[in-house]
Order: C-alpha cells, then structure tokens, then sequence
C-alpha cells in the first residue's frame, strides 16, 4: 500500500501542468504567427520614410543620417546637398554644376561633397522619391554609391514616371554598375536603409530644408539663384577657402 | 515552479533566435525594428560566431533550454541534479554570451537591434532562474 502512495506520488498525475502546458502553447502559437505573419508581408520594399525614434539629439541624428562623402575627409571646405533623385533642378545640379566642382575643388583637394537624401515624396513626381534613394545606398553598401547616384539622375527621364516602384529599372542600372546583384535585389526589396534615409530627411527638416537641392557651402546655403550658377559656387567655396 | 519559468522564457528566446535567424538567412527580407539598428548589427562581421551565425547559436542555446526545462518539470524529476546542472551551464553560457553581444552592439558595432537586446533580456532572466537550480545540485552532493 505504502509503496503504491509512493509510486502514485512520484508520478503526480500531470493535470496540474497543463496550465502550464497551455501557457506555453499559446505563447508557441503567437510567436509562430508573427513569423508567419512576417514571411506573407516579406518582399514588400520600403517605398516611403519610417518613423524613427532616439534621434532627438543633434549628434544621433547626424550619425544616423549617414552623409555620403566625395573627396578627402581633411578638406577645408565642407559642401552639403540634399538632394532628391526625382528632381528636375538636383539632376540639373549633378550634371551641370557639381562635375566642375568635382574637377576645381574636390579632386584638388579643396573641399569635400556630403550627399544627404531628402526623399521629397508626396506627389506624383516624387512618387519613387525614398526607394530611388534606398537604391543608391544598396549600392553604396557595395562601394558604388556615386556611380550610381549619376546613373540615376542620368536616366531620371525613364524610371521617375512610372507608376509602380521602377524595381526592375534599378536593379537593372546596379546590373551595368556589375555589382552583386542578389545582394542589390535583396537590400532593395527589403527595408534596409529605410532608417538611413528617414533620418537623412529627417536632418533636413531639422535644418528647415523646404526644396531640393538645398546646398550649403560651409556653413552658409546658397539660394536659387546662386546653386545653379558655377561662378557663384565658385565664389562662396573661395570665400570659404580664403577665411579657413 | 522554477523550471516553469525557465521554460517560457526559453521558448520566447527560441521564437527570437528563430525570427532572427529568417532575417539573416534571407528568408525573411524585412525585420521590425524601429530604429533601424537590426540590419547594421546583422550585416555586421559580429553575426557570425566561429563561422555560425549568431541567431543560429541562439535557436540551438534556447531549444536545448526549453527542452532541459520541460524535462525537468515532469513527474519524478524535481530533484534531478542532472537537469539542474544542465539549465545552470546553459543559463550560464548564454549571459556570458548575451554580454560578449551586448559588448560588440556597445562599442564596436555602435547600433543596437532591439531583438538582440530582447534576447539579452530574456538569457539573464534565465541566468538568474538557473541558479536558483543551485541547491538541488547542493543537496546531490
């Protein structure tokens, strides 16, 4: 009698763990459907900026916003641009103001270019603003960044109007460039970079940037009338030149 | 009770190690994570141990955990020195581990993926419960 109270004790009946048993299939059951919920929503690119959050301080922000560089990193004069593939007057910029900038200034070592997006979005213009974007730095993970940055504005006429996110296009331009093209189609069709480029976007609406291109030459921005003129630019970088 | 506890938080650091390791195996393009510190962290050198990715080691860490715990809350096994041994050494190894991680997101990597901080939440819960396994190892001696 004894040594079967003892064997029905040893092997308590394992009713008092099914609360346990149901706690833990329900957890099961809610982690398997947020992967599974993951797995069906997978493939979808990013189109447009993410909400970001801890990028209140200045310094976080900056970091967070990743400028893209030309030229030497001790340049004297520092030239910022936010810029927007999908615009008329940044493609003017990139093909007509910033080669002669390249060629006085930045290849002689006088100053140095920090590209940042400002995905202006919002219209049917600007529709493929933020992915256009992600696309140049899926290829500035592989080193490519300023080629494909003028492959883009270079051919804005084909792929900015069209009415789905131009995908093919892109991966077709990082193609030509002969990068790694999975990997250009799998960070494209991700979200990867979308916090790059929010926060980029989001340092422009800190520094009250409203249109593209917003140039700065130092520290002071250029107006219209002055970005898209050489010999102004000109002027302002030897300004800055002549007070650093 | 102990190994109750045990058990759910290694099958929420499973369910973490899994999703992670879809991420990074490209199964799963996407991850959520807010700030945007996951892709860095996983496209960083640091999310492959010895050649292993690290999610990977986290899905094997956290499996052999749960399956450990559940072992040790059936009938008869309460006071299995074994078992205890066994959630100590893993509980153990995992906060290390977790710690080196948390190390690398800190200092070197400089971004942070909310999953991963997650999964270091979870491996000190664990480490903290696996040494309340302590004792029955004691009382074996």
């Amino acid at each position: 009698m004894a040594q079967r109270q003892r064997r029905s004790a040893s092997k308590a009946p394992s009713s008092s763990l099914k609360p346990f048993y149901i706690a833990l299939a329900v957890i099961a059951l809610g982690g398997v459907g947020w992967i599974f919920y993951s797995l069906a929503s997978a493939g979808e690119p990013a189109v447009a900026p993410i909400e970001l959050a801890g990028l209140d301080d200045p310094a976080a922000l900056l970091a967070a916003a990743k400028g893209s560089e030309l030229g030497q990193p001790d340049a004297p004069v520092q030239i910022l641009i936010f810029s927007d593939y999908t615009c008329p007057s940044c493609q003017y910029w990139v093909q007509t103001v910033e080669p002669l900038v390249k060629q006085e200034f930045i290849d002689a070592g006088k100053a140095r270019l920090v590209h940042y997006d400002f995905p202006l979005g919002g219209t049917a213009q600007h529709r493929h603003s933020f992915i256009a974007a992600r696309a140049a730095r899926c290829a500035e993970a592989q080193g490519r960044f300023w080629d494909y940055h003028d492959i883009l504005f270079g051919r804005q006429g084909e792929w900015s109007p069209a009415p789905e996110p131009p995908i093919d296009e892109f991966v077709g331009y990082a193609n030509q460039l002969g990068l790694d093209r999975r990997a250009f189609s799998d960070c494209l069709r991700s979200d990867q970079f979308a916090d790059v480029v929010s926060a980029s976007r989001q340092l422009g609406e800190s520094l009250n940037v409203g249109a593209t291109p917003t140039v700065y030459i130092g520290p002071r921005t250029l107006p219209g009338n002055e970005w898209s003129q050489y010999p102004a630019v000109k002027a302002a970088i030897e300004a800055e030149l002549g007070g650093s | 009770m102990n190994r109750m506890a045990i058990a759910v938080l290694a099958l929420a650091g499973l369910l973490i190690a899994v999703y992670m390791l879809l991420y990074k195996v490209g199964v799963l393009g996407r991850v959520a994570c807010g700030t945007g510190g996951c892709e860095t962290v996983q496209a960083s050198r640091y999310a492959v141990f010895l050649g292993v990715p690290v999610p990977a080691i986290g899905v094997i860490g956290y499996g052999l955990t749960l399956a450990a715990a559940l072992f040790g809350v059936q009938p008869g096994r309460a006071e299995d020195s074994r078992i205890a041994l066994a959630l100590i050494v893993l509980g153990t190894t995992a906060f290390v581990f977790t710690a080196y991680l948390n190390y690398l997101e800190a200092f070197v990597i400089r971004a942070w993926c909310r999953w991963c901080l997650g999964s270091a939440v979870v491996a000190t819960l664990l480490f903290i419960s696996s040494l309340r396994e302590i004792p029955r190892i004691r009382r074996a001696v």
